[in-house]
């Protein structure tokens, strides 16, 4: 505590005496506070600590609480989610599959008989081919009621199906399918070699080719060297056998007036085997290479 | 050149319309190009034709000629003529048709020639491996009568052929000619006729229906069309519409998808009992059958018996005696009570 002056004098000292009382309670105030704080502060201090005290409690609860959760919605998703992700898988492979079972359906036509089924029965697609070439499609479109007929198809009127149809349809369908595609792949292969020779050898024959629907009479007049002064050949091929690409019957013969030389003879008869042991194209292919060897040899 | 022919080959010239003329010709190969560019096709008719005929003249163009020529127009024109069915059968266990068309040809016309001494019988091979024949006849004594030839259209190595014109008098040989030449033992004719050679084609074989279902196809089968409009107000509902879509639903299993063959008539002969409701009519209980022709025609028979029903005008399913023409190959029809 400052000690007042006694030297001041009263007058003085009243300002000096109110003043140093007031200076005094001022002083006694502040420290009364000061006296009062630590124990302010200290019951804050407690009161604070305490607050700490529940506050961290608090904050280890929830800590624990959603470590608790976590765990647990781990171990539920470790359960759901390998399911997820299998409903996931299991569409995209059914769709693959389905994917894939419509492109083997579609290459099916590659063996030659395939089919669709339909509202009244099924409709059969027979693809030929002839020498590994796909050639042209037929359809039938079959009914299946006792008994199985045919509601409509494409096959050309010159094939027998109806014959074909009368003999197995109703008693035997996979012979009749069989036997149909018979038919249809010689008919296909026999027109193919037609088609080629006029085609591509058009330059060896001498006259237009004699053909008919069936493809199983042919009749030309060819030349083995076009530029040459000799009579032509002329060839007939029979195809009775309607399920065969090659001929039953070949006659060559020769157009001119004059005995042939053994040699034209030889040619001859060897042409007449050729024909019948090979299809069309590939013997004039032959003829064709034949040429190209003997003007190979004509310029050496 | 004969004067017959010259007369014939002008007045086949002349039927022939002018914006057809160059085609025809062209088709014809008798006259060259060089021929045909001399002639100025810009003039009146009477004209053009003179100057072919006198080009025909210069060329001496045979009677052959001129039946090709006619052959070319009549095929441009089928339609002006009304065509038979003509069935042929073989006996059962025939060898292997292996047709020869020259040696058709040969036969066709020598069993012609030796009947009749005067005939003009032409060849012209089509596409679609079938030959047109074109018949002018005559007797023994008189000569062929180019106006009025018949045409026969002969599809090889199949039983079927067409022709036009009734025949009374040269019927059976026609018949026997083409049955003889063809390797066929018996011909019939079929109760089908039309205008339209190839709807008779489609329908004698079989090909009118030619949609067929495959997992190739790349064209989806079209969603039926109901024939409503797609664009109506969507508030506004069709109160039948239940009856509607069967109706829809039977004419479409009817008729199918495809475009239908094109006949103009449909002809009923009937020959049985009156069958009446009502007691006492006149015509009901009668031992005799009663007599009576029904014809049905118009432009596309066919098309309009499809579109009855729908239309409303008809109950479906239509009558089978109407539905059965293109698969039994008939239009001519004889019902009699069974």
């Amino acid at each position: 505590m400052e000690q007042a002056n006694p030297l001041h004098p009263d007058g003085e000292s009243k300002g000096g005496v109110l003043a140093h009382l007031e200076r005094l309670e001022t002083q006694m105030s502040k420290s009364r506070k000061q006296s009062e704080e630590p124990q302010s502060v200290q019951a804050q201090e407690g009161a604070l600590g305490t607050k700490i005290h529940k506050l961290r409690h608090l904050r280890d609860e929830l800590r624990a609480a959603v470590q608790h959760r976590q765990a647990s919605v781990k171990a539920s998703t470790a359960n759901v989610e390998p399911n997820l992700a299998v409903e996931m898988n299991e569409q995209e492979v059914l769709e693959e599959k389905l994917e894939n079972v419509k492109a083997v359906l579609q290459a099916y036509r590659f063996t030659g008989l395939s089919g669709k089924l339909t509202s009244r029965g099924v409709c059969v697609c027979i693809n030929t081919a002839f020498e590994g070439n796909l050639l042209d499609s037929y359809f039938v479109d079959l009914v299946i009621q006792k008994p199985l007929r045919i509601h409509h198809h494409s096959v050309p009127v010159f094939i027998p199906l109806e014959e074909i149809a009368a003999k197995y349809l109703q008693t035997n369908i996979q012979h009749f399918l069989f036997s149909l595609c018979e038919y249809l792949n010689a008919y296909s292969g026999r027109k193919y070699q037609a088609d080629r020779l006029q085609s591509d050898f058009a330059a060896l024959l001498t006259g237009p080719l004699q053909r008919n629907p069936l493809c199983n009479l042919l009749s030309f007049t060819y030349k083995l060297d076009p530029g040459s002064q000799s009579f032509p050949f002329c060839a007939r091929l029979l195809y009775k056998d309607l399920t065969a690409t090659l001929p039953t019957d070949v006659t060559v013969t020769y157009q001119g007036v004059e005995a042939l030389s053994t040699s034209w003879e030889e040619q001859r008869a060897s042409h007449e085997t050729l024909f019948c042991m090979k299809p069309l194209h590939q013997v004039f292919a032959s003829f064709a290479r034949k040429g190209e060897k003997l003007d190979m040899s004509l310029v050496s | 050149m004969d004067e017959t022919v010259a007369e014939f080959i002008k007045r086949t010239i002349l039927k022939i319309p002018m914006n057809e003329l160059i085609t025809i010709l062209k088709a014809w190969d008798f006259l060259s190009e060089n021929q045909l560019q001399t002639i100025n096709f810009r003039q009146r008719k009477e004209s053009v034709v003179q100057h072919l005929v006198w080009l025909c003249e210069e060329k001496q163009a045979s009677v052959n000629d001129a039946a090709l020529l006619d052959i070319i127009y009549t095929q441009f024109h089928q339609h002006q003529k009304i065509w038979d069915v003509f069935q042929m059968s073989k006996e059962p266990g025939e060898d292997v048709d292996l047709f020869d068309m020259k040696q058709f040809k040969n036969s066709f016309k020598k069993i012609l020639q030796r009947a009749l001494k005067n005939v003009t019988v032409s060849f012209r091979e089509t596409e679609e491996n079938a030959v047109w024949i074109r018949i002018a006849w005559g007797t023994q004594y008189t000569k062929p009568n180019q106006y009025k030839p018949t045409y026969v259209v002969y599809y090889s190595q199949t039983p079927y052929a067409f022709t036009s014109s009734r025949l009374r008098r040269n019927a059976p040989l026609l018949g026997q000619a083409l049955t003889v030449a063809s390797k066929h033992h018996q011909i019939v004719k079929m109760d089908l006729r039309s205008r339209y050679l190839d709807s008779l084609k489609a329908i004698v074989f079989k090909q009118y229906n030619q949609i067929f279902e495959s997992h190739n196809s790349t064209t989806p089968l079209q969603e039926r069309n109901l024939g409503l409009d797609v664009n109506m107000d969507s508030r506004i509902i069709h109160e039948n519409i239940v009856e509607k879509e069967r109706v829809q639903q039977i004419t479409q299993e009817t008729f199918g998808d495809y475009p239908q063959p094109q006949l103009e008539f449909a002809q009923y002969k009937l020959e049985t009992k009156f069958k009446s409701d009502l007691n006492g009519s006149i015509l009901a209980e009668r031992e005799e059958p009663l007599r009576c022709l029904i014809k049905f025609s118009s432009p596309h028979l066919l098309e309009a018996l499809k579109s009855l029903a729908p239309a409303g005008i008809a109950d479906a399913p239509l009558s089978p005696l109407l539905t059965c023409i293109p698969n039994k190959r008939m239009n001519y029809f004889k019902i009699r009570d069974k």
